[in-house]
């Protein structure tokens, strides 16, 4: 196993060399996708004999780095390994012939090259046992998949998103190295069993301190409302297997880092803690799916549901964080089962909803849902994956979104048996909140779907699309089979999940919903599906005749109801959350009665932008031009610096 | 014999469903003055629609067709979760209520699917409205059940049935009657009927579940409005096993099942000529004064488990 | 007779159930015919109380008590606030300045905290929670409908329903008060509807209206 684990390591490491090598080749994008593909596949079957069996592994590679870096597969970094395998694969098959059909010549290379970097940078974070080597995977991620989107082009306004893109992560990462750093008079080496064995000594302030840093740090990778600025800019410019891998895998390592943190460090804390992460998962969630509700760029919509499905995780951990600190550990674990299994659903269904749009983009060359439509009789397999995709998001029973969701709704029925009556009035009331989100991200997707693939092509591409090319379609596909499977059989996944949060939560069992569910669940599906085949084995003969029009000659695609138009009872009702800057411009200005054209404008910015982000910045720039006067420029000035401070330093060792 | 008496009480609700469509509609047209026609007049709607054939827009795709099947499939399911004869159900007592309301909203999904798949306006304007009202209506259901649950201890809802059989009818409770209201509202928008939809409306601007299903004709509009019905009828079965129950069999014996089967009847006409009277009375709300009621339903299910803490 | 009592008494002690969902229809109404009918549907509720309280004193007081608030409250101030909204030819609406749902929201707060005000006192007073915390919400409930609905004759149903509240607080904790000051306490309320039957023409006539914020007009 350990030879293995420095296997894998070395074939990621080596694809990069190797594109290099053989870029001009004719067949370099199979030897490459190959690699990639072979070493996913190790990683994959290393994650799954430690997930399902427990067999703990580890590598010490610090003789080759100046700092203490060691990597160990214990069940939960086991989990989310076997995440980024699972999800990697799929991805790797789409961009063989994703990539080259939209890069050419350097570009191509450069995203071959990157690619695997990427993965391997998340590897590093969920299998790194020491903080050194953590914080190292986790700066290569962000710098990777920067890279990553630079490579897509580098116009002025992609340069501005990459920028706040590295700002944010930075911030955030400065957090969690000071949440680190916090353990380093305990725990030298930052070595983890150091931490854990160091945390009995930390008093409680130091332990608040760390769990915040850790929250805000971590949720600003994640992507919590209000720390979810970039989500919207960095993931729609991002090429199509960037994006997928970004938002269903990297946002997880962040919550794979806050569980870390919150569980396997801290072992939990005061009760606060958890309604503070409630809180904020249930913000992020409803708030995640209102706007993206109003989006009509698939892609952009996708990176706002990924905010809300952050959301739903937080929603579990928070959960099973007040759990923990009222000593309920049998459903802290159902807490925690459904937030990490719910990381994996999302990571499957998102993963499939980003290649689905890069599906689309690359078939129509648009990805504005306004320009789009009947698009599943021509791309059916592409079509039915994405259904699959869009069932599994709105939590629907069947598919694997419904399974994770269900747990969490269980979980806070579960709290109304605790004796702290907040904590049991509180929780219950989070499944309102969660029924709320999941009813929204059905309303979103039923118009997304609706309106992308189902009636009449709005636009001349619409209606020329074709159906992708087979590698696309075999990553899509396998997506969807793993959707189906998770949601019809959960039981495969639940008992080790369970051994999983055993290992770091003490006392933990597994609790009989999930066994209940898991023993229910195929019997519905199966006879759903046999149901609905004896129905259709009775049917009769169909006819097909234009749609209905009133008797009046024949509908036009421009008849149908767009995306704004779906959406609008739904903004309408929820208008306080949307406020768009509305502008009717009549023109020519003088003549208000016949005018030439009237254009209307509505733009929409979210409000944490105006009153949370640009006071902040206002601040930060206020502050830095008020220090520029420091440097006057003038040479003695700087000396005088520098001889103040050698005055200070005596006068601070004589006095310590 | 209990897997008998369990499938017996799924035929039953599936069977006497269009029964009580028609008995409803035949209280209505009475209440206005009006002859109505025969209480077993949507029998022969189905029969009629069942004989005719299927026509499918040209812009359709496999969806337009499998919505119906798999509504009326996921449906009959559904059906199986509720108690009617006995304090089980085929499903109802393993499966829980979390299960019952995401398999309605599974069967909505792929209608509202099927609805934009026409490429009509209605079809879209349908499927907007009804993810509206839907979204809004899961709130005070599921939270309404669960304070339900979280009194009864239990998720189940043949166990919840049991829990209540087991009640002093004379102690009310204020977790019950803020439940009993909460889901009355939300099963009114959840199955169409006044004040939120007029299921018998010919105006398409008014419609907000008939303008869905629109484009469909022969077997699937029998096979959509079959399964409407039978939610109508479930609901009010959840309605009457949740809250009023006492009468329901507790042995096998089969005196005991002939009287709660007559009794489910009666309570069943009961709420026919409560609905039918509601809607007579009151008048269809305009589209966007509806997330208001629903906001009612909200608050009264926030209040019912805000009290079950309170009650303790 | 004794299963009668016994269920009697058990439907009683949870009437308080039934004045909850009172305070929230009122909340939730929209026409001021509700209202009136849910402010006689508390007095009727109120009368049973006091006459489950008679039977168990054996007070003829408190059974006179219950005829006065039977014959006044329950029948003759919701027959002449009726006569007054038909004479009226008003539109029937109830111009509340919050939405239904927003009424609802704030009346389950206003249950909510009246609750929470009682809980030290109940212990201490030997009585029973629910009925007390009825009583507050009562009070508050008839505050805010004065506060949030414009129309006059609301102002009047909140008065109404706040003086309900105070009855029964005082037949919670005092067994109720004095046949004189019950007396006193009905015809200032029965002075009140009539004067404010008078009135309501008057603003009729001279504003063309009955909405309340309006009379903001009249000052200098």
């Amino acid at each position: 196993m350990i030879q293995a684990f420095d296997v894998l390591l070395t074939v990621l490491l080596l694809v990069p060399a190797v594109v290099l090598v053989v870029r001009r080749w004719p067949s370099a994008r199979i030897i490459s996708s190959a690699l990639l593909f072979c070493s996913l596949a190790t990683g994959l079957a290393i994650a799954g004999i430690a997930f399902w069996s427990g067999k703990h592994v580890s590598a010490d590679l610090s003789k080759w780095a100046p700092f203490p870096f060691s990597l160990s597969l214990d069940r939960l970094s086991a989990f989310f390994l076997f995440l980024i395998c699972l999800i990697g694969m799929p991805v790797t098959l789409f961009s063989i012939s994703y990539i080259e059909r939209h890069y050419a010549g350097a570009r191509r290379d450069w995203l071959w090259v990157l690619l695997p970097l990427f993965v391997l940078s998340m590897l590093l974070v969920v299998t790194a046992s020491t903080g050194f080597a953590f914080l190292f995977g986790w700066e290569l991620m962000t710098l990777f998949s920067a890279a990553l989107i630079m490579v897509d082009g580098d116009s002025k306004e992609r340069r501005h998103n990459i920028f706040i893109y590295l700002l944010m992560m930075h911030a955030g990462a400065a957090l969690v190295i000071g949440a680190f750093f916090l353990f380093l008079p305990h725990a030298p080496g930052l070595d983890f069993a150091q931490i854990r064995n160091s945390v009995a000594l930390l008093p409680q302030p130091f332990r608040t301190a760390i769990f915040l840093l850790a929250f805000v740090g971590f949720g600003t990778k994640a992507g919590i409302i209000p720390l979810h600025l970039w989500l919207p800019k960095a993931h729609p410019i991002a090429p199509t297997p960037v994006s997928a891998l970004m938002s269903a895998v990297m946002l997880k390592t962040a919550v794979y880092g806050f569980v870390r943190f919150a569980f396997d460090f801290l072992g939990g804390g005061p009760a606060w803690w958890g309604y503070l992460v409630l809180i904020f998962g249930g913000l992020s969630g409803v708030l995640g799916v209102l706007y993206a509700i109003a989006e009509h760029d698939l892609k952009r919509l996708l990176a706002y549901h990924s905010a809300e499905n952050i959301g739903i995780i937080y929603l579990a951990l928070g959960a099973a964080l007040v759990f923990v600190a009222n000593h309920a550990p049998m459903w802290a674990t159902l807490a925690l089962l459904a937030g990490l299994l719910h990381c994996l659903n999302h990571a499957i269904f998102k993963g499939l909803l980003f290649l689905g749009a890069g599906a689309i983009a690359d078939s129509t060359h648009t990805l504005n849902l306004e320009e789009l439509g009947g698009l599943l009789k021509r791309m059916r397999v592409t079509g039915t994956a994405f259904l699959i995709a869009c069932c599994s998001i709105s939590g629907l029973p069947l598919f694997n979104g419904f399974v994770s969701e269900w747990l969490l709704f269980r979980s806070f029925l579960a709290a109304s048996g605790l004796h702290n009556l907040t904590a049991a009035t509180i929780l219950p009331l989070a499944t309102g909140v969660l029924a709320l989100i999941g009813g929204l991200a059905a309303a979103c997707f039923a118009k997304v779907y609706g309106v992308a693939f189902l009636g009449r092509p709005r636009n001349q591409q619409a209606e020329n699309a074709r159906e992708v090319s087979l590698p696309m379609r075999l990553g899509m596909v396998l997506l969807a089979i793993a959707c189906v499977v998770i949601g019809v059989l959960p039981g495969l996944l639940l008992r080790p999940l369970g051994a999983t949060v055993q290992e770091f939560l003490p006392g933990a069992t597994l609790p009989e919903e999930a066994v209940s569910l898991a023993t229910l669940m195929p019997w519905i599906a199966l006879s759903v599906t046999l149901l609905v085949i004896a129905i259709a084995l009775m049917r009769r003969v169909k006819k097909t005749v234009p749609t209905w029009a009133c008797g009046l000659p024949g509908l036009n695609a421009r008849m149908q109801y767009t995306s704004t138009a779906f959406s609008k009872p739904l903004r309408k009702v929820f208008s306080r959350v949307y406020k768009p800057d509305r502008a009717v411009e009549v023109l020519p200005a003088g003549q208000p009665f016949f005018p030439n054209s009237i254009s209307y404008r509505s733009v929409r910015t979210t409000s944490f932008e105006k009153s949370m982000y640009r006071p902040v910045v206002d601040a930060v720039v206020a502050t830095a031009y008020r220090l520029r006067r420091l440097q006057t420029g003038n040479m003695q000035v700087y000396l005088l610096y520098i001889f103040v401070a050698l005055i200070a330093l005596l006068m601070f060792m004589r006095w310590s | 014999m209990r897997m008998a008496i369990d499938i017996l009480q799924v035929l039953l609700l599936i069977l006497i469903a269009p029964l009580v469509r028609g008995v409803v509609a035949r209280l209505k047209a009475r209440i206005q003055n009006r002859r109505g026609a025969s209480i077993f007049r949507p029998y022969s709607d189905l029969a009629k629609l069942f004989r005719k054939e299927d026509m499918v827009p040209s812009t359709a795709s496999f969806i337009f067709r499998l919505a119906p099947m798999a509504l009326f499939a996921v449906t009959v399911i559904a059906a199986a979760f509720f108690p009617v004869l006995r304090g089980s159900a085929l499903l109802g007592t393993t499966g829980d209520f979390f299960i019952l309301v995401y398999l309605f909203a599974l069967g909505r999904f792929l209608l509202m699917l099927g609805a934009m798949d026409g490429g009509s306006s209605f079809g879209g304007m349908g499927a907007s409205r009804e993810a509206l009202v839907s979204t809004l209506a899961e709130v005070p259901l599921l939270l309404a059940l669960v304070a339900l649950g979280m009194v009864s201890h239990t998720a189940s809802i043949a166990k919840m049935v049991l829990w209540t059989t087991g009640q002093d009818f004379f102690q009310l409770s204020a977790v019950h009657a803020l439940a009993l209201a909460a889901m009355v509202l939300a099963a009114i928008a959840e199955t169409g009927r006044i004040p939120v939809d007029n299921p018998t409306t010919h105006l398409e601007l008014t419609m907000i579940h008939e303008a869905m299903i629109l484009e469909y004709s022969g077997p699937s509009l029998a096979l959509i409005e079959w399964a409407s019905a039978v939610k109508l009828t479930g609901l009010m079965a959840l309605l009457i096993g949740l809250f009023f129950p006492w009468g329901i069999a507790a042995a096998f014996s089969l005196p005991m099942l002939i009287l709660a089967l007559v009794l489910w009847i009666a309570k069943l006409g009961a709420l026919a000529i409560a609905l039918a009277l509601v809607e007579c009375s009151v008048a269809k709300l305009r589209m966007y004064l509806v997330p208001d009621f629903l906001g009612v339903a909200s608050a009264l299910a926030i209040l019912a488990v805000v009290f079950t803490a309170l009650m303790r | 007779m004794g299963l009668f009592e016994t269920e009697a008494a058990k439907a009683l002690a949870s009437s308080a159930v039934f004045l909850f969902m009172t305070v929230l229809l009122i909340a939730a109404a929209k026409r001021i015919s509700t209202c009136i009918v849910m402010f006689s549907a508390q007095s009727v509720v109120l009368v049973l109380q006091v006459l489950a309280v008679a039977h168990m004193r054996h007070s003829k007081e408190a059974y006179a008590v219950a005829g006065l608030v039977l014959i006044v409250k329950a029948a003759a101030i919701p027959y002449a606030l009726f006569r007054i909204v038909d004479a009226l030819k008003a539109p029937h609406d109830v111009s509340a300045s919050t939405t239904s749902s927003q009424s609802v929201f704030i009346a389950a707060g206003l249950i909510l905290l009246s609750f929470f005000a009682v809980q030290p006192y109940a212990g201490v007073l030997g009585v029973d929670e629910a009925m007390l915390a009825a009583a507050v919400a009562l009070v508050l409930a008839g505050g805010f409908l004065m506060v949030s609905r414009k129309k006059a004759l609301m102002q009047v149903v909140g008065l109404l329903v706040l003086d309900n509240g105070i009855f029964l607080a005082a037949l919670a904790t005092t067994f109720g008060m004095p046949l004189v000051i019950e007396i006193g306490v009905v015809f200032d309320l029965l002075m009140g509807v009539f004067l404010m039957g008078l009135f309501v023409f008057r603003i009729r006539d001279t504003f063309e209206h009955l909405d309340v914020s309006k009379l903001r007009r009249l000052r200098g």
